[in-house]
């Protein structure tokens, strides 16, 4: 994948009301949302700089009115910035006309909505088709293109049938296969899966993480979900009152948290599926903690797998690089503390009996 | 409080716009004639038993066959009322009527749902075009586009625009904006987003706005009768006037069944055209159980073949039929006429009626082509005024039409009165011995309830009771006068003197009801109703000069009462549709009448010739 085909937003504004200008240049000076909320203008993005990577899934997190879905319309257009530059594959969005503007959305961008948006008088072929058909690709290709589609998300065979003859998480497959059917590099996804029920919604965040595998997209994700936001992305912008707090990995977020906002998202975050050995190891080694015969780790190697590792192997377990180079040992006790809250001291026991982190284990 | 004279203002607004945009409510006119014309050329055209065929057909294809079978039935019913002409008529009207309301609401609707301050305009329009009384702008769309079909037209279009409007910007409102967006996600161009995702999907309730055209249009056809586009709204109205119930119920139930078939065709068709109705349909049928027979529909192909096969056979015996259907003109005299239009304008009162068929008769038979519209006694001055139509004879002068006479007189040419003098009067049944003048009613307040029952307060008459009769013997202070409408106190009187009720009424000679019933006029020894008025013939400015003929047999129209009251009889007895056969049964007891109402002139060939050259010349100019 070329460098050109990276997503990069500069200082984007969205401010609805009178004189958005106006307000766009007290907001750098450093005026307050809600001052302009009292005048009823609405900052609904404030200053938002990123960069997506080619093939990266970039997913942006925050509350309802958090401004999320907002900056995602901006980035293919559907909403024009009041301030700041959108450019993708090499061109600003926001210099071009609404014609061109058109034409990058049919052929380069597609999106997938949250309530699916699948036209209900047109069957799942002709869904899956549709941004062909914007483009004018013969009815012949376009079908051939759309079934392809539909088969890569597991929908072959449901091509006559209509959007509400499906469930709701095939319905969300239509979309997402009438998102890919057009070849576009960039993909939006606006809290595609939180109409889901927890169940479908993991197995569509699998097949999206298994598509992403092959197809490589630059994907931008919208999720109030911090579970999903981990599970998904590469790389996560934290939203609040219109404004980006924090733009990191999911460990970034998880260990080190911009503010306590941030902190108290991740309080509710499952950490054990989030966190890797490379997260969690000591990197003070020795080198020769892997020359034993027992099983070893990689830095890759999620918490859970290393919570089994540990509890078979008397000693702390042995993370290596893809070179069988030691590059860090993994104790029990920093398992359990990073299971409870963060990194703990330990702190020394009156009993002589006990021998501490055990017990804990124990317990817990 | 200043008065604001808003009145003034419109008066001024359409004086202006009558001198100034002339051209375009003549071209609106062209425009709706034509269309009007050609539709029904078209609905006229076939046998009425094919047509229904016809209708049925469409019926069987969109709803199955109970329901072709039951239009069959219900348009046989029509034809066999002898209503059929008139159903097409008002069936072409609402048609057309419908169809231009529809090229200008659904525009205006995607326009109001695109744009929330066209929406914020539009709806107080329409809320004021749907709720101003429809006589307040028949008597403009008169002024502006003449009588009969655009005017009528025009009222039906006013009155019907709003539910198009309405409901075309409602269903694209409320098309899922996600989906809008996710169109415009994918590249779609606004014009495609309107016509591939909004449009198919608020194509429901567009069809149930279109099926809302058609039914206001339909309720509309009655009063659009009253400016002369004839129909079954002109027999309603016909009905109304001549409290003829059985007549009107005819006329009423054929309303209904265009209605009902109009209605269900029209919900079909919104089924059959919107993607989601088909599908929808097709799982309810495929769900239905029971006599698939009932519900079997064909496919279109072989309704369409049913159509033209129809419409091939009524085309086939149009062509072979048509000679002998042409009107044979009874010239038992000279042909005067020689085929000149002369339309005649009429009131559906009793006189007005028995003049104006007898006149049509006549004419007829001196080689004129008559065409006779009827109207309400407004619209029919503003009609004659505007020269749409050339004479009429049922102008109560000077006294009862004064106020018209003042607005219109010097547009319009007094032939002079043919039946006269007609009185006003307050009128008991004859079974009520002491009452025989207006002095009688004296302390007998309690005998009549206190009531004496009127007609229309606008009405001349009522006016005059009100404030000079009533006075005049003292007895406002003990009878009250109930204002409302002639056929409202016909009815009354019927019902009063079936069961020998003492009543008092307001009436007026000539009138049928004299001699339906035994009626005695209260004698009015002071005088306080004046001196009656004369029954004149009106016609058109300049008529005396383009056709001097039938001007001077006009000038010369003079009927006693006797003649009056027996030809009154004879329509009644003939009824409705066959007044001219009444008028020829009546002229076989009265030979006599055509040869002196419309003595032939001398050297008639030659003249004739000649005035029929020049009337052109007017014409064409």
């Amino acid at each position: 994948m070329s460098v050109s085909s990276r997503l990069e937003a500069r200082h984007l504004f969205k401010v609805f009301g009178r004189r958005p200008d106006e307000a766009v240049e007290r907001l750098r000076r450093g005026a307050d949302r809600e001052d302009l909320r009292a005048e009823g203008t609405t900052a609904a993005v404030i200053d938002a700089s990123f960069t997506v990577e080619p093939g990266q899934i970039f997913v942006v997190m925050g509350l309802s009115g958090s401004g999320k879905s907002t900056l995602l319309r901006m980035l293919n257009g559907l909403l024009e910035p009041t301030a700041g530059t959108v450019s993708f594959d090499g061109q600003d969005l926001t210099a071009l006309s609404d014609r061109e503007l058109r034409e990058v959305r049919s052929k380069k961008i597609s999106m997938v909505f949250q309530h699916f948006a699948l036209f209900p008088h047109r069957s799942v072929r002709e869904n899956a088709a549709y941004g062909l058909e914007v483009q004018g690709v013969p009815r012949a290709e376009r079908e051939r293109r759309a079934d392809e589609a539909l088969a890569l998300c597991g929908l072959a065979g449901w091509e006559n049938s209509w959007p509400d003859e499906l469930s709701g998480g095939m319905q969300q497959r239509v979309g997402l296969a009438r998102a890919l059917a057009t070849d576009a590099d960039l993909l939006l996804m606006d809290e595609s899966f939180s109409a889901l029920d927890p169940l479908i919604r993991r197995d569509m965040q699998d097949q999206l993480l298994q598509l992403q595998k092959t197809l490589k997209k630059t994907i931008v994700f919208i999720t109030h979900d911090l579970n999903e936001a981990m599970r998904l992305g590469d790389r996560i912008a934290v939203m609040r009152a219109g404004r980006i707090v924090q733009i990191g990995t999911a460990e970034d977020i998880l260990l080190r948290p911009a503010d306590d906002y941030v902190a108290s998202f991740t309080q509710d975050v499952d950490r054990s599926r989030v966190l890797t050995a490379e997260a969690v190891m000591d990197r003070e080694v020795r080198g020769d903690e892997a020359d034993c015969g027992c099983d070893t780790a990689t830095p890759q190697t999620p918490f859970t797998e290393l919570c089994a590792l540990s509890a078979r192997i008397p000693h702390p377990v042995a993370v290596l690089d893809e070179n069988r180079e030691v590059v860090g040992v993994v104790r029990r006790q920093r398992l359990v503390g990073f299971l409870g809250d963060g990194e703990t001291t330990p702190v020394s026991c009156d009993a002589p009996r006990d021998k501490g982190g055990e017990k804990e284990v124990a317990r817990a | 409080m200043p008065r604001i004279p808003l009145g003034d203002w419109v008066n001024s607004t359409v004086d202006w716009l009558l001198d100034h945009m002339a051209w375009l409510f003549d071209f609106c006119k062209a425009v709706f004639t034509g269309f009007y014309d050609g539709i029904n050329a078209v609905l006229q055209a076939p046998q009425p038993l094919l047509l229904a065929g016809i209708f049925a057909v469409l019926a069987w294809w969109l709803r199955g066959t109970l329901a072709g079978l039951l239009a069959f039935a219900g348009f046989a019913f029509i034809d066999s009322m002898g209503l059929w002409s008139n159903a097409m008529v008002t069936l072409s009207l609402v048609l057309v009527a419908t169809i231009i309301a529809l090229v200008i609401s659904v525009p205006v609707g995607i326009w109001a749902a695109r744009s929330d301050r066209v929406s914020s305009l539009v709806r107080p329009v329409l809320d004021f075009m749907q709720t101003l009384p429809a006589m307040v702008y028949l008597i403009p769309a008169i002024l502006f586009f003449g009588t009969g079909a655009p005017a009528g037209i025009v009222a039906t279009l006013i009155f019907a625009l709003a539910p198009g409007v309405r409901m075309t910007e409602l269903g694209i409102r409320q098309v899922d904006k996600e989906l809008v967006e996710a169109a415009e996600a994918f590249g779609t161009t606004p014009r495609n987003t309107l016509l591939r995702v909004q449009l198919p999907l608020a194509l429901p309730t567009v069809m149930a706005g279109v099926n809302q055209v058609i039914m206001l249009g339909l309720s509309m056809a009655a009063i659009a009768g009253m400016v002369g586009t004839g129909g079954l709204g002109g027999d309603v109205n016909e009905a109304i006037g001549q409290l003829n119930v059985g007549l009107g119920a005819e006329s009423g139930v054929a309303i209904v069944i265009l209605a009902i078939y109009l209605d269900r065709m029209t919900s079909a068709l919104g089924t059959e055209v919107s993607p989601l109705g088909r599908r929808a349909a097709a799982k309810a049928r495929a769900a239905a159980k029971g006599l698939r027979i009932w519900s079997y529909r064909p496919q279109p192909q072989i309704a369409v073949i049913g159509v033209v096969i129809l419409a091939l056979v009524s085309g086939g015996l149009g062509i072979l039929g048509g000679n002998g259907d042409s009107s044979t003109t009874a010239s038992d005299g000279g042909d005067v006429g020689k085929g000149k239009k002369i339309t005649i304008g009429y009131i559906p009162w009793d006189e007005g009626v028995a003049s104006t068929f007898l006149w049509k008769e006549i004419l007829e038979r001196r080689g004129y082509e008559v065409k006779v519209q009827q109207f309400e006694a407004g619209p029919l001055y503003t009609a004659l005024a505007q020269g749409n139509i050339d004479f009429q004879t049922d102008a109560w002068l000077p006294v009862t039409h004064e106020p018209y006479w003042k607005k219109y007189g010097k547009k319009l040419e007094d032939l002079g009165s043919w039946y006269g003098p007609t009185s006003l009067e307050l009128t008991v049944p004859a079974y009520l011995n002491d009452v025989d003048s207006l002095e009688d009613l004296k302390g007998k307040a309690s005998l009549f309830g206190g009531k004496i029952t009127g007609i229309e307060s606008s009405a001349g008459m009522m006016g005059l009771l009100k404030s000079k009769v009533l006075k005049d013997y003292g007895l406002d202070k003990e009878y009250e006068v109930v204002d409302s409408s002639t056929p409202a106190m016909l009815a009354e009187l019927k019902r009063a003197y079936s069961r020998k009720e003492p009543i008092v009424v307001t009436l007026w000679s000539p009138h049928w009801a004299y001699s339906d019933y035994e009626l005695k006029k209260l004698k009015d020894p002071k005088g306080s109703w004046g001196t009656g008025d004369g029954l004149h013939t009106l016609a058109r400015k300049g008529f005396s000069s383009d056709d001097p003929v039938v001007s001077g047999w006009l000038k010369n129209f003079r009927m006693s009462e006797k003649q009056l009251t027996s030809l009154e009889a004879e329509i009644n007895k003939a009824g409705k549709g066959r007044q001219q056969d009444a008028v020829r049964t009546w002229l076989k007891d009265n030979p006599e009448v055509v040869d002196k109402l419309a003595p032939i002139p001398a050297g008639s060939s030659a003249k004739g010739a000649d005035d029929r050259g020049t009337a052109d010349a007017v014409r064409v100019e």
